[in-house]
């Protein structure tokens, strides 16, 4: 309970901003080992930020007068780490209560006082795509969001990502391990009802999309008559309309390999693109599929067997679809997960045999491509966003910590400050009252 | 010649209809002497006098340029202050608060779409035909120098539309002001049913302002080309949502904390809504967004930080700090923005809580004349009735409060109400007779109260200022509020705002306290129960 109480007064001091962490957008990262991912290893690297962006990278930099300097000697500098998939940083996840709930967003429900944003940052994270839940066949609008801890929703969030729709197959749409408490039964009860279901809503929004059509080149052409009224706005179909154009890729839970082959035939069937496969604990079943059409998947590196769909999960799944050529991503679907990616990439070297900078990957750039944001984010390249993760030991040792998390060159987490803090406030506060809260 | 006996003529016709109009119920007349007038919209005048006569303020000004007619009767109001009567503009007094209709059990039959479609449809709640007058919420407010409330709808996406009082007596149809002030929009969910959550209430919303445009555009086209065009389906629900989102009619969303700040102006954006805000106390969380989009903002006084807030989330200790110091330089901070606002009660179910926070809101930078406006004339401007009501200027409604002490200042007491030109005599709180209270009851209590009926526990928390107390009651059946509470010497008199089973009533509490224990007995619906309370020691 007291360990709790001053974790609790701690984070209070963080969240409120009493503590002053490092402001300011330049910043001079000095003598660390440069895990750049993409340009192999720099040891006794420095890194120049300078208005949140990487200026230069390299040994023997000079830094700027008066900039901030970051002592990293005998540390490892690696990128931000990207969560793919979590629900973190929201005011809800699941809209359950309907089979195809498209006309919600993510980017309508920010939370950015979610204290999981602050784990995030203590364990590396600076960026997120976080989703709606897996409760219908089609859920709703994601978002990508930086884990800027303190700031508002919408310096929080990215712009420049692709916007992505959430779809679901399998038990949790149909509702298979809901039936003691909310549910009541919903179309669809099996996955062929899950497939047909997202097939006819695709079947409307393409109607609905020609109607659109229709309405606009009359308009174009000034042949519209006065009495002919657009088609009425339909806020669920037009996500799937945009996926249609083009415009917004799909990310489909699923954990069967069949059912995930028949949502690859339907995004042909209509030419809709696949962002990526969550979960897919039996990906490794369809690796030749998956490398040929193009389609990463974002998994667990363990963990399996939860419910039945997904025991046929193996600790090699990650490590062997990455060996076959599939963009595969490590994703935490938690709050709490989301802290300790890093140990979940080094898993893939153990149970899969990847190497450091493969098993990096999973964390950083490949994630930053499914969500196509690998222009900005991903690796520490010069012109790149300033996101970095600063950590004692090797990100991959089973005994590293990370000792701070930077977004736009901006620190968001200093550990060492951080706990100085804390004893501060601690020895300020005692003696301690008997009975305090809980 | 004939131009004049025309004009007679003319005279006695319309003296005729005049005589012949029936009999308004004649109001007295007053004149309230010796007062100083704060008449908020004009500067103060001390010895001053207000001529109340057949409802509205007839005259005011100083004792020496006011006749006092004849017919009036005089109230002698040396030392006092009068001031116009508050508004609150966004509480639920007098609500009948109804469960949603339809049982629990019935409502979602297995297989089927939701039996009732469309749950989050109130539009058509009028919160007029749901009010149930209540002698001691009148004149506690009447106590508090509320003599004006808007009484909005209970709590639902789409939830009704609210009702403006003045409260003059004890009869629903002569206070009524505008019987359709606003349409009140809440960020909540649906039961049962979509949408269960805010995203999908956010959609639900979007959703609806466009279907009610293309449903306006539908309509006015086929008015315009009825041959050609098919008469489009009757809606009551799009026909309800017309007059706010075609004609502006202004539409009031409830907003618990910063987000949802933000998400009712993106939807006023969106949809050009004439849109106010409502609650708002984590507005100066969001102070540009409030800036910029220049919302009318009904801000409460209540300074609880919302669920979800992180002054909240980190332990009691952080969340009374906020509670008592961080939330209430809310008002201040918007007006040093150059913001400004009406305060209004909101949650605050008790009148004489909310104007103590209003005082605290004073003390935590909010200017006295300020906070003076944002109880009058700013919420009269903002319910379009500035024209009438909101400050003391003749020809205007006579709502006259007379106080012993400024408004606004610990200690301040209202002693005599006008609404509509009638007087209302304030109770002093400190009856002759009553003692100075010999212990102090603050603190927590362990309450059994034994009926033939039933034995119930409950936990009370009592806050003693002087003789009055306030604090609440909690047990399995919720939270009840101590909306009255005297302590004379060591007789103790409690009021409690019971809510059992979902039905409203009043519980009092009539007994003898020692520092300890405080016994005695409790007064409910013609029944009552032997309550005992034991002080629970504090543990620090």
């Amino acid at each position: 309970m007291k360990w709790r109480k001053f974790v609790g007064l701690i984070l209070a001091m963080v969240w409120l901003g009493l503590s002053p962490l490092g402001a300011g957008q330049d910043l001079f990262i000095k003598n660390g080992t440069l895990l750049t991912i993409t340009q192999g290893i720099i040891h006794g690297g420095d890194i120049l930020i300078i208005d949140g962006k990487i200026k230069e990278i390299g040994q023997n930099l000079t830094p700027p007068k008066g900039i901030r300097v970051i002592d990293a000697t005998g540390k490892y500098v690696m990128p931000g780490i990207i969560d793919s998939h979590t629900h973190v940083a929201l005011s809800g996840t699941n809209e359950a209560s309907v089979a195809i709930s498209s006309k919600v967003r993510m980017k309508d429900v920010i939370n950015p006082e979610d204290p999981a944003i602050f784990t995030a940052l203590t364990g590396g994270v600076t960026m997120v795509h976080t989703m709606h839940g897996s409760a219908n066949p089609i859920g709703g609008e994601n978002v990508v969001l930086k884990m800027k801890w303190g700031k508002s929703s919408e310096e929080m969030y990215v712009p420049y990502a692709y916007r992505t729709l959430k779809f679901a197959l399998g038990e949790n749409p149909k509702r298979a391990n809901m039936m003691g408490f909310s549910a009541q039964p919903r179309y669809p009860q099996t996955r062929m009802g899950v497939i047909a279901i997202i097939r006819r809503e695709f079947a409307k929004a393409r109607s609905y999309m020609r109607e659109w059509e229709r309405y606009n080149q009359l308009k174009k052409n000034k042949k519209l008559v006065s009495f002919i009224l657009p088609p009425r706005r339909n806020l669920r179909l037009e996500p799937l309309v945009l996926m249609l154009q083009g415009k917004m890729v799909a990310r489909c839970h699923t954990y069967q390999a069949d059912e995930t082959l028949e949502f690859i035939k339907l995004s042909k069937e209509f030419g809709f693109k696949i962002g990526a496969f969550e979960h897919a604990w039996e990906a490794y079943k369809i690796v030749k599929e998956l490398a040929a059409e193009k389609i990463g998947i974002s998994v667990f590196a363990d963990n399996w067997a939860y419910k039945m769909e997904a025991y046929q999960g193996i600790a090699y799944m990650a490590g062997f679809c990455a060996k076959h050529g599939v963009l595969v991503s490590i994703n935490s679907d938690s709050g709490e997960r989301i802290r300790r990616l890093f140990n979940d990439a080094a898993k893939t070297m153990r149970y899969g045999d990847l190497s450091e900078d493969e098993a990096l990957k999973l964390i950083t750039i490949n994630p930053a491509i499914q969500l196509g944001v690998q222009k900005r984010v991903g690796s520490l390249e010069v012109g790149k966003d300033a996101d970095i993760a600063i950590f004692n030991k090797h990100p991959l040792s089973a005994y590293t910590r990370c000792e701070m998390t930077i977004i736009e060159g901006e620190v968001y987490f200093d550990r060492a400050k951080y706990l100085e803090e804390q004893q501060k406030k601690a020895a300020a506060k005692k003696p301690h009252k008997k009975g305090g809260q809980k | 010649m004939r131009v004049i006996r025309n004009y007679l003529v003319f005279l006695l016709v319309i003296g005729f209809f005049v005589s012949s109009l029936p009999a308004e119920k004649v109001k007295p007349t007053y004149a309230v002497v010796g007062c100083r007038i704060h008449p908020v919209t004009g500067p103060v005048i001390e010895n001053g006098t207000i001529i109340i006569r057949n409802g509205k303020i007839e005259t005011l000004g100083p004792a020496a340029k006011v006749n006092i007619p004849e017919d009036a009767e005089v109230v002698e109001a040396q030392g006092l202050e009068a001031y116009p009567g508050l508004i609150d503009a966004y509480s639920q007094y007098f609500l009948e608060t109804k469960s949603p209709s339809g049982s629990t059990a019935q409502r979602r039959p297995p297989f089927s779409a939701p039996a009732e479609e469309r749950s989050w449809d109130k539009t058509n709640f009028l919160v007029l035909d749901n009010l149930k007058f209540k002698k001691t919420t009148l004149s506690s407010l009447h106590k508090a120098g509320i003599t004006t409330i808007l009484v909005t709808p209970p709590q639902q996406i789409f939830a009704g539309v609210s009702t403006l009082l003045n409260l003059n007596g004890e009869k629903f149809p002569p206070m009524v002001l505008n019987d359709k002030v606003f349409l009140h929009l809440y960020f909540t969910t649906s039961r049962g049913g979509y949408p269960s959550s805010l995203m999908g209430t956010v959609a639900l919303f979007r959703q609806s302002f466009l279907d009610a445009q293309h449903y306006a555009l539908q309509k006015k086209t086929f008015l315009r080309f009825p041959a050609k065009v098919s008469r489009p389906e009757y809606d009551a629900f799009l026909e309800r949502l017309l007059p706010y989102v075609v004609e502006k009619k202004p539409v009031v969303f409830d907003c618990a904390n910063m987000q949802d700040i933000k998400r009712a102006i993106n939807l006023i954006e969106e949809f050009k809504l004439n849109g106010f805000i409502a609650g708002a106390n984590e507005a100066w969380r969001v102070i540009d967004w409030v800036k910029r989009a220049k919302n009318p903002l009904l801000v409460t006084v209540d300074f609880k930080p919302p669920l979800g807030s992180r002054y909240a989330n980190l332990g009691e200790e952080l969340k009374k700090k906020a509670e008592k110091e961080i939330y209430p330089r809310n008002p201040a901070e918007l007006q040093k923005n150059g913001l400004t606002f009406a305060l209004v009660s909101g949650k605050i179910s008790n009148p004489k809580e909310f104007i103590k926070k209003v005082t605290q809101a004073v003390e935590a930078g909010l200017p006295a004349d300020k906070a003076l406006q944002a109880l009058t004339i700013v919420p009269a401007r903002l319910l379009q009735v500035d024209s009438y009501l909101g400050s003391l200027e003749p020809g205007k409604i006579a709502n006259v409060i007379l106080t012993k002490g400024q408004l606004l200042t610990k200690g301040c007491q209202v002693t005599r109400v006008f609404v509509d030109g009638l007087s209302f005599e304030v109770q002093a709180p400190a009856a002759k007779g009553a003692q100075a209270p010999s212990v102090n009851l603050s603190g927590k209590w362990k309450v059994t109260v034994v009926s033939q009926m039933v034995t119930m526990e409950m936990t009370m928390d009592l806050t003693q200022e002087g003789s009055s107390l306030t604090g609440r009651l909690t047990s399995e059946m919720g939270n009840w509020e101590i909306s009255e509470g005297t302590l004379s010497g060591d007789k103790l008199t409690l009021v409690i705002a019971a809510n059992v089973m979902g039905q409203d009533m009043e519980l009092t509490f009539e007994g003898q306290a020692t520092k300890d224990k405080i016994t005695g007995s409790i007064s409910f619906m013609g029944g009552s129960a032997e309550m005992t309370a034991t002080r629970i020691p504090d543990k620090s």
